[in-house]
């Protein structure tokens, strides 16, 4: 029989272990926010275009969108968390889980690009040009906090800079820091890497740039021909290129996972007609579209913010790429839905979004979490190749793909390449590693008897 | 003229008249039934004897008319002998709308006697000028050059026919009736053999070269200039700027006396007028006919014949992938002074590189024969002194000073966005942007900032005048009486309603950004309170953009022509900045009107449009006196700073190469007023020494002393 024969055996609640509560919280919470965060972003881009008048030219649609996906994203990740915080695995994917426990190259993995993801996540207390902790004349203030106020030279009582140029503009802490030290007043914390990924060190000192790796200077990784940090580079471009790929795997995830099964549920004419349009969209040459777009949006008469392109990116992207996610769903459900349990449902007048997703979904699970960890490294791959052809990230987000192409522009200069190319081989292979233990450990011929 | 008109017309009405005769025959045939082929045989043999008729008169009309029916193809002619001196009075025979277009403007298109010519004019030659190229040149190789962008198209005008590949094409190849001496003051003989200042000083007589020959094999022929007005004022080439710059307003006259003889009449007097008049190029009339509205088309990838050493045969382009320009075979100028010596290889190898870094790779492959070290990082870090291939000879590196208007490396700011219209914001821009920060930083100080719109011009450049410095007190001075007085989280001023200051800041030039111009620009003017959104687009999609004057601000160079004065009508005046009438663009206190559309295809990137300047312009093109030419471009200079829409960036007194040691130059390496090496084709490829560097390369070897020279003698202190 299959995995839901064993449930049904099981008797009375077994009680929930803490890690499994805070997985269903972190899934909940994730995919309530991408969902919400979608259709947020998407009402709210078009209520704002519509209805909200604002100085800046397409300002109230990227406001609409800003605030849309924010609001309904926080909404959807408490609902998510709310429906999910009460759920169980089921002892079928709860032992797949500890065999993954027990495949321990893949658990480091996932334990180590978790971590480091986390602390990317809080980068700006890490890496960042902002002082951690400014103390001048009994006032204290936070620079590295999201929202802190932007502080000029002048808040510091240095009237001209470097260059003699009024200091109306934000302080460079570094200076700021070192003044301090030479009037033997104040303190500056900086953070352990203090720089961050845009600036260019051009300005403030005489070094030659790209300089080699040095630690007295703080640049770990050297600097690239303009005197950005590498470091801090690759650390923000890790940050914006797994969040990129997470969201990427989700969203595809999610239209994929809901057209392939419903293809493989209502078979016949919806299958037919779902199949042949698949076909046609899986040929529309997905390069092309995003050149095009990219094109597009440049021409658009307003200024778009970084944030809303890597957005377009994104959906673009989402929607060249969820076609193939549909094959594998379609033929899980089609093998599924001839089984007895599904029959069974029917019978006892289960509404079909029930049968679909309490009990088909749950059996196919094995399809797409074996997919997934793969799917991140295409993603990962793919954004950092559009990068590299110059069709990805907006010009002067952190990106690796740019950074590679500096590195081959800069052979003079080893550490460049050498760091972005150690980078992403290290992360595509934890990635890889996490995936193969999945697999291994969600392989269905275990566990599954066929009659 | 008039006869030949009579001719097609009765030609016309003779094909007309048969085309009607056989209607009316063919009727009964229809309706005839079993009798119907004989009488259309019969009907045949009528219609053969009308056309026997009529080829006997057409044949006989044309007689008449001194024109031989091959005449019109290019049997005859094409034999490559030159035409008889013998000096006759020309015939004009030209497709029906290239005709009309004559006689639409009798005036401007003489066809003049021999006898004509007036008797006292005194024949210039150039024989006082020195040669500029080097006795010791040979012949042979192939020269490897590459470009970034396979070229749109191979005409030399219309849409997309500003490309870097026209210059191969046609700058620095085409032969012109006389041509400025790139090392001094005086003229060339080009084309023309001789020629002779009309009294007027804007009329000037050219005696053609009777051997000038295209690189088909036909003959230059005198109404080729003719065809050349036709051709640059015709609206299908879809190109304003020559058809204005073409107009009967400037070329006023053009006069033909014998098939060798012509003049040219200048609308004005100007110092320079020979140089504006030999810049009417002959355009091969056999090889276009007439033109339609399909020229654009129908000549994207055709190339013109040329008078030029090299040409573009269909079988060495490549679409994609690379373009070999060949020598002509026996070059009608091979042995003339002046271009003997020059254009030595057989052929020049264009490749499309598109990765600016590839580039170098490629350089230092050898397989392409020099690269531009202009940028510190070429010169100081790529290829240092100590880099195994200068060291060993492999390759040279040059630096050589010119001596010419220089390249307008600036930032052009749109002047017609609602932001940028004010010119408080303009103004603030201009202390905003730190052009010293980028040549201290981004080109080490091996360049100096641009003082105004105009340098380089000697005396016609202002005296005095300077670039506004950085300044973010000055800037937020003129950003706040603009109404950005709040400064955002950001440290992006805004105006109290919540209007940022921000623009895209658009650039064709990716080495730039490589460099980190853009970077440093944006960072700096982010000081002064300005958010500067870097756009590094394509090369020819980012020129698109900024023809169409669809960009916030770029960052840009316009090359510029050796020339006595600048020019400002073309970028600065409001004629090529809006396409409403002038009447329409100001109002009565000489304000520019609102919602006026911008003109495209212009150089006019600023978008300038000033009731004040373009009065000033407007004298300046009419001015023939040198001294009040003077005046006024110092004035203008002055009111165009002022307005502040143009801020100048850098100049660089010299260029610096690197190149392989078997591209060989002569003793000073090149001529004062070239801006690039190869410009003037005055180097030759050394095929031997060139197997020679390259087997030493390969056994590990020297192929001679380091060789880093700077070529300094026509450095101004």
């Amino acid at each position: 029989m299959t995995d839901n024969s064993s449930s049904l055996n099981e008797t009375g609640p077994r009680p929930r272990q803490f890690w499994e509560v805070v997985v269903w919280l972190l899934v909940g919470l994730t995919l309530g926010f991408v969902t919400g965060g979608l259709i947020g972003g998407i009402l709210g881009g078009f209520i704002g275009n519509t209805f909200f008048q604002s100085a800046e030219a397409g300002g109230g649609l990227i406001g609409g969108v800003k605030e849309g996906f924010l609001w309904l994203g926080g909404l959807g990740a408490i609902t998510g968390a709310a429906l999910c915080a009460t759920r169980r695995f089921n002892p079928q994917t709860l032992r797949k889980l500890k065999r993954f426990y027990g495949i321990k190259r893949g658990y480091w993995s996932l334990l180590i690009l978790v971590g480091a993801f986390s602390i990317s996540l809080l980068g700006q207390f890490f890496v960042n040009d902002r002082a951690l902790l400014v103390v001048y004349e009994d006032q204290v203030h936070f620079p590295a906090l999201p929202f802190a106020a932007s502080n000029t030279g002048k808040d510091f009582g240095l009237d001209k800079d470097a260059a003699g140029q009024e200091y109306s503009y934000e302080v460079n802490y570094r200076e700021l820091q070192a003044h301090f030290e030479r009037q033997g007043q104040g303190v500056v914390i900086m953070p352990l890497v203090p720089y961050s990924p845009e600036e260019t060190r051009r300005i403030d000192d005489d070094k030659k740039h790209p300089s080699p790796p040095n630690s007295e200077s703080r640049h770990f990784l050297g600097t690239d021909p303009i005197g950005q940090d590498i470091f801090a580079r690759l650390f923000y471009g890790f940050r914006i290129t797994l969040i990129f790929a997470l969201m990427f795997t989700l969203v595809v995830y999610l239209i994929g996972v809901v057209i392939g099964c419903l293809m493989g549920y209502y078979g016949s004419w919806v299958d037919l007609i779902g199949q042949r349009a698949v076909e046609v969209w899986q040929n529309i040459p997905f390069l092309y579209m995003v050149i095009i777009a990219v094109a597009a949006i440049s021409d658009l008469p307003f200024k778009l913010p970084a944030w809303f392109k890597i957005l377009v990116l994104l959906v673009i992207m989402v929607l060249f790429s969820w076609t193939s996610m549909t094959y594998y769903m379609r033929t899980s459900v089609l093998r599924e839905k001839s089984r007895d349990y599904v029959a069974a449902a029917q019978m006892l007048g289960a509404s079909t979004p029930r049968i679909i997703f309490n009990h088909l979904l749950p059996n196919t699970i094995s399809t797409m979490v074996t997919f997934m960890p793969f799917t991140v490294a295409t993603a990962i791959i793919s954004i950092t190749a559009l990068d590299y052809l110059g069709f990805g990230l907006p010009s002067g987000t952190p990106s690796w793909g740019r950074m590679l192409k500096q590195g081959v522009a800069n052979l003079h200069a080893p550490w460049i390449v050498l760091s972005a190319f150690a980078a992403m081989v290290t992360v595509l292979t934890l990635v890889t590693f996490i995936g193969e233990a999945v697999r291994e450990a969600f392989d269905p011929k275990k566990f599954t008897t066929y009659e | 003229m008039k006869t030949t008109l009579t001719g097609i017309l009765l030609a016309a009405a003779l094909v007309w008249g048969s085309g009607c005769n056989k209607k009316q025959l063919k009727k009964p045939a229809s309706t005839g039934g079993g009798e119907s082929s004989q009488a259309n045989a019969l009907k045949e043999e009528d219609v053969r004897q009308i056309a026997r008729v009529f080829a006997q008169e057409f044949a006989a009309e044309l007689k008449r008319q001194n024109v031989s029916l091959a005449s019109t193809g290019s049997a005859t002619n094409s034999e490559a002998r030159p035409l008889a001196p013998v000096r006759t009075e020309v015939k004009l025979n030209s497709a029906p709308d290239v005709m009309d277009f004559y006689e639409a403007n009798p005036d401007g298109f003489i066809v003049a006697k021999p006898e004509d010519l007036p008797t006292e004019l005194s024949w210039l030659k150039g024989a006082e000028l020195e040669e500029f190229a080097s006795p010791d040149a040979q012949r042979g190789g192939t020269f490897h050059e590459y470009t970034s962008d396979f070229p749109r198209t191979l005409r030399f005008v219309g849409p997309d026919a500003n490309g870097a590949f026209r210059s191969h094409m046609l700058d620095y190849n085409a032969v012109y009736l006389v041509m400025p001496h790139p090392n001094g003051d005086g003229y060339y003989p080009g084309l023309a053999k001789e020629w002779a200042y009309g009294n007027d000083g804007r009329t000037v007589y050219f005696r053609l070269d009777p051997d000038a020959r295209y690189s088909d094999g036909e003959p230059l022929r005198v109404t080729d200039f003719f065809f050349g007005l036709y051709l640059m004022r015709s609206p299908h080439i879809k190109a304003p700027w020559y058809n204005d710059f073409f107009s009967d307003d400037k070329f006023e006259n053009v006069t033909i006396y014998d098939e060798h003889t012509l003049s040219i009449r200048f609308y004005k007097a100007k110092p320079d007028v020979i140089e504006r008049i030999a810049g009417l190029r002959p355009i091969p009339e056999h090889f276009y006919g007439e033109l339609d509205e399909q020229y654009v088309e129908d000549f994207q990838f055709k190339f013109e014949p040329t008078l030029g050493a090299y040409e573009v045969k269909q079988e060495n382009v490549k679409k994609g992938e690379s373009i070999t320009l060949t020598r002509v075979p026996n070059w009608w100028a091979d042995k003339k002074r002046f271009f003997r010596n020059r254009f030595n290889p057989d052929s020049v190898k264009v490749t499309v590189v598109r990765e600016p870094a590839k580039v170098f790779e490629l350089f230092l492959k050898a397989e392409l024969d020099w690269h531009g070290l202009a940028l510190p990082e070429f010169w100081y870090d790529k290829l240092p002194d100590d880099h195994d291939l200068v060291k060993n000879g492999h390759i040279e590196k040059i630096q050589f000073y010119n001596d010419v208007p220089r390249p307008t490396w600036a930032v052009r700011l749109n002047s017609n966005h609602p932001v940028l219209s004010s010119r408080d914001i303009r103004v603030g821009m201009n202390y905003a942007l730190n052009f010293e920060a980028v040549i201290e930083k981004c080109f080490r100080n091996d360049y100096d900032r641009m003082r105004t719109v105009a340098d380089g011009y000697g005396p016609r450049s202002h005296p005095d005048l300077k670039a506004r410095a950085f300044s973010v007190e000055k800037a937020k001075e003129h950003f706040a009486k603009a109404g950005y007085t709040e400064a955002g989280p950001d440290g992006v001023l805004r105006t109290p309603a919540g209007k940022r200051l921000s623009f895209v800041f658009t650039t064709p030039y990716k080495r730039l950004d490589e460099a980190g111009v853009m970077t440093v620009l944006k960072e700096e003017a982010l000081k002064a309170g300005v958010e500067l959104q870097v756009e590094v687009m394509e090369r020819t999609a980012a020129w698109k953009k900024i023809s169409e004057k669809k960009h916030e601000m770029m960052l840009g160079a316009l090359n510029t022509s050796v020339e006595m004065y600048p020019r400002f009508w073309e970028p600065y005046h409001s004629d090529n900045a809006y396409k409403e009438d002038k009447a329409d663009r100001y109002d009565k206190e000489g304000q520019l009107k609102p919602g006026l559309t911008p003109k495209p295809v212009t150089n006019s990137f600023t978008l300038m449009a000033d009731h004040e300047i373009d009065g000033l312009i407007e004298r300046y093109r009419e001015s023939e006196d040198l001294k009040e030419i003077t005046e006024l471009s110092h004035t203008l200079i002055q009111k165009i700073h002022d307005h502040g829409a143009y801020v100048p960036g850098w100049v660089r007194p010299w260029y610096r190469v690197g190149q392989w040691r078997w591209v060989k130059y002569p003793q000073d390496y090149n001529v004062r007023e070239s801006r690039e090496p190869f410009e003037f084709h005055i180097h030759w490829i050394d095929t031997k020494d060139r197997e020679r560097t390259l087997k030493a390369m390969e056994d590990g070897e020297a192929s001679g002393p380091a060789a880093i020279r700077m070529f300094d003698k026509y450095k101004l202190d």
